[in-house]
């Protein structure tokens, strides 16, 4: 009952204090493209994704009701870091749809101009409005836009005239400087924070600070985040991070502060090196409670993440190596340069896979395909009986001129042969994607990897009565010194029972370095005489791997790859079943050369229908 | 296949392109262009033609274009056959320019009528007709292609390549843009800035939501479009966003970029 009464009643009271209009509410997702395109249009960096951004505390002054219902202790303000875009994840702030849809636009041509390090508050004031003033210059379009979206600012904030001296006098600072930006110079200090600028990036931005360590790459250090175990937070909310020193495990302390409740929002350096949250679900809910996380590198491994290990198979179990230590570059975005024998990759081979028929299931499908592949089978002919071509047709001449001699009247038609058809030469690499990821369900009674294993059982079937040339190759990795390259099927041998054993042995592990095994797959693609060369990426998310291989390293990495590849003359074409892939794939691959397969119960079907109306020329 | 001899077309060399065309064609050289479409090559190739005072054959290659459609063939009159030239040989010939615009597309066979044009032999060897055209020192092959097209899985043989002076077209500087615009279209200074501007910010996107970047070409119809009278908004979208994306989304957002240029 009490419980009740007290939900109805904060429900009063929030709705109560609430500023927003939820009626004209508009959340990110329907604008994320939009934003995007705007934001890199305008000069942004095209690297950037665009993100839901926390709400971060902020200390400005509240009115009554606010403080009762214990709202607005929060803000969701833009900002920009070297990853992402980060901007509110719904904005209501005016009561009109449109100029809260225009607020969003106004923030991402803001981040694109505003200038990368701004640290104090001073600065934080004057690079807006130097921004502000230099997007309006350079984009006269957007004035009547400010114009609007100023006025409405300035009616939600608070009337200078009711505020202390310190404030007030800030406060027609702030007013002013929004007015005609680039105007104010002096910042005025004052006590609390001001109410938040909706027009103007996060003067603080929760970027992780605190020191950043050195990663040692090769010492038993995991990394919190990796695709195969930890997920991805429900609300793809970044949190506010922090680095800091771990405790070093000899000296506890015991701290009590009876005026004050620990709670989960604080770090304190005491030491609980062994202990973990076991219940995946209640670390994820407190995940998702904490606006503030503090993260730092243990040197113990955790136990959740010590299972990878323990896959490693033992020497004499693992898989055939055919060569090892074939060294490859790697590039680091950061440092903007090719790192040269960075990664190395080992070619392996499954070790008695024992041939196999064609499963069942699929041998319908595979029928249909392989008549289908046929009819559309390229041969190289004369063609006779054409009104243009290189060479007189001298059979439908012949009878021509007998006609008419004969005296019947013929309208010269036909008359010409031509050789055509035929000038398909072409290649294909298919590079499969084994990490673990693929291990997960996607419903009651496959895995992807069973997917990806079905796929490159039709797409072999297909392409077998071609005159295609192609080779299947898969690929996972562990840190940059094991990258595992598994051979399917090579150029040069045929697609029989041995290769469908390969590809039904197929089993998921490790992580994802993409950028390694499109380099090596480049190296062997080239090699091919074939005049179009195709390589066909088949994944299921983003590059990652244990060590700094994440987020926008690996991406980078990867692009720069894939660039390399077509530099070199393939065409390189990305299939993905990842929902999120929109994200990041448009970056890597360009808009038209990736494909998102929303069921991936459909990919094998679709895989060979896409290679052939990729290769129709 | 035309043959263009009018008066000089407009065009505003932005680098030290006309005086390497001359001295190539002085020594007999056979010239390849590369750049982005709509970048000023095809203009580049007919305003030199006519400076240098030589007809000019342009051929736009296709993917069907075979050797005979450049050399030539029979043709069937009434009771007898008679032998076309095809407009490579006319140039031979006549001792003009020849045009091969896009020349990637071309059928591979095609390599072997040009390599004989394009070393020190400069003869044309006619299968059909037994004939061997030794060209004359006013004809100057020129081929170019775009090497962005990355769609198109062609790419130019090295043995073809390297029988070409080769010469690189980007998009012109913002300023020089600017004077072809009001060049082409006399569209007044601010507005030509504008539009500029607005291809700089669409060009960015090149790689990630765009195909290809926006061209000079479309900023000129654009310009065309605003100076008879349309809204420069309207034009934009007719002549810069519709032509450079189907897809609903990145249209409307490409629409926000030009409202953030022009104003709504």
């Amino acid at each position: 009952m009490e419980e009740q009464v007290g939900q109805i009643w904060h429900r009063f009271i929030t709705r109560l204090a609430r500023t927003e209009y939820p009626e004209a509410v508009v959340h990110l997702d329907e604008v994320r493209r939009t934003v995007g395109i705007l934001f890199r249009a305008l000069g942004g960096d095209g690297g950037l994704r665009v993100e839901a951004a926390t709400a971060t505390h902020y200390q400005t002054r509240r009115n009554w009701l606010q403080r009762i219902a214990g709202a607005a202790q929060q803000v969701e303000l833009a900002w920009r870091s070297t990853e992402t875009l980060c901007l509110p994840a719904q904005l209501a702030l005016f009561p009109e749809t449109i100029l809260n849809r225009e607020l969003y636009l106004w923030l991402a041509a803001l981040a694109a101009f505003h200038p990368d390090t701004v640290t104090q508050q001073f600065n934080w004031f004057l690079a807006n409005q130097v921004a502000t003033r230099d997007i309006l210059a350079r984009f006269p379009g957007l004035r009547s836009r400010y114009q609007r979206l100023m006025e409405a600012t300035l009616t939600l904030r608070p009337d200078p005239a009711h505020l202390p001296p310190d404030e007030s006098v800030r406060e027609t600072a702030i007013q002013a400087a929004l007015r005609d930006p680039g105007s104010i110079n002096h910042y005025p200090i004052a006590q609390r924070q001001p109410m938040a600028v909706w027009l103007w990036l996060h003067p603080e931005p929760p970027l992780l600070t605190g020191k950043s360590q050195p990663r040692k790459d090769n010492a038993n250090v995991d990394s919190g985040d990796s695709d195969g175990q930890s997920q991805a937070a429900r609300e793809q909310r970044k949190k506010k991070g922090e680095r800091t020193e771990p405790p070093d495990g000899k000296s506890g302390l015991l701290a009590f502060r009876f005026e004050s409740l620990f709670t989960r929002a604080e770090y304190a350096k005491v030491d609980r090196t062994e202990d973990e949250e076991e219940d995946l679900a209640k670390a994820q809910d407190a995940l998702e409670d904490m606006d503030h996380i503090t993260v730092t590198q243990a040197e113990k491994k955790a136990a959740v993440s010590l299972r990878f290990d323990l896959d490693l198979p033992a020497q004499e179990q693992d898989d055939y190596i055919l060569e090892g230590d074939i060294l490859l570059p790697e590039w680091d975005w950061k440092r903007g340069e090719l790192r040269n024998n960075y990664c190395c990759l080992q070619t392996m081979i499954t070790k008695n896979a024992p041939a196999v028929e064609l499963p069942q299931h699929l041998r319908r499908s595979a029928r249909k395909l392989r008549h289908q592949f046929q009819a559309v089978a390229p041969l190289r002919s004369w063609h006779r009986h054409q009104n243009e071509g290189s060479d007189i047709d001298l059979d439908a001449w012949l009878s021509h001129t007998t006609d008419i001699l004969c005296g019947h009247a013929q309208v010269e038609s036909g008359l010409y042969r031509d050789f055509r058809g035929g000038n398909r030469d072409l290649a294909c690499l298919l590079l499969a994607d084994l990490s673990l990821s693929t291990d997960a369900w996607i419903n009651n009674s496959a895995r992807v990897i069973d997917i990806i294993r079905d796929s490159l059982f039709l797409f072999s079937e297909a392409l077998h009565n071609t005159d295609d040339r192609f080779a299947l190759y898969g690929f996972s990795s562990r840190r940059r010194d094991h990258i595992r390259f598994h051979h399917l099927k090579t150029f040069k041998q045929n697609y029989n029972a041995a290769t469908r054993g390969r590809i039904q042995a197929i089993k998921p592990g490790y992580y994802t370095r993409m950028g390694a095994a499109i380099r090596h797959a480049t190296n062997l693609l080239i090699k091919e005489s074939n005049s179009q060369r195709l390589l066909l990426l088949l994944t299921d998310g983003k590059p990652n791997d244990l060590d700094h291989y994440e987020g926008r390293y690996g991406v980078e990495d990867t692009r720069h790859a894939v660039l390399q590849a077509r530099k070199k003359g393939l065409q390189v074409f990305c299939v993905t079943i990842d929902e999120r892939a929109e994200d990041y794939l448009p970056h890597l691959f360009g808009a038209q050369h990736y494909v998102l397969i929303r069921k991936a119960e459909d990919l094998p079907k679709t895989l060979p229908l896409l290679y052939m109306r990729l290769t129709q020329t | 296949m035309s043959n263009e001899n009018t008066q000089t077309p407009f065009y505003l060399p932005s680098g030290n392109e006309i005086k390497l065309f001359e001295h190539a064609y002085r020594h007999q050289l056979p010239v390849l262009i590369k750049g982005p479409t709509g970048c000023g090559k095809t203009r580049f190739v007919s305003y030199m033609a006519a400076s240098l005072g030589r007809p000019l054959y342009t051929v736009a290659c296709h993917d069907d274009l075979t050797a005979a459609d450049l050399v030539g063939r029979h043709l069937i009159g009434s009771g007898a056959t008679y032998w076309q030239d095809g407009p490579l040989t006319r140039a031979v010939r006549e001792g003009a320019i020849c045009y091969l615009d896009e020349v990637v597309e071309a059928r591979k066979d095609t390599t072997v009528v040009l390599h004989p044009l394009t070393d020190d032999r400069r003869i044309l060897p006619i299968e059909r007709t037994g004939e061997k055209l030794e060209a004359p020192p006013e004809f100057m092959l020129v081929v170019s292609y775009n090497p962005g097209y990355q769609h198109a899985f062609k790419g130019m043989k090295p043995s073809t390549r390297q029988r070409f002076v080769a010469m690189r077209f980007q998009y012109p500087n913002s300023k020089l843009e600017q004077e072809v615009i009001i060049g082409e279209t006399g569209i007044s200074n601010e507005q030509a800035e504008r539009l500029v501007n607005l291809a700089n910010a669409l060009r960015a996107l090149k790689g990630y939501d765009l195909e290809e970047a926006a061209s000079t070409r479309l900023l000129v119809y654009a310009a065309t479009l605003i100076h008879s009278g349309l809204s420069m908004v309207d034009a934009c979208r007719a002549a810069l966003v519709e032509p450079l994306s189907d897809d609903d989304e990145t249209i409307h957002a490409l629409m926000e970029v030009v409202n953030a240029t022009f104003g709504v």
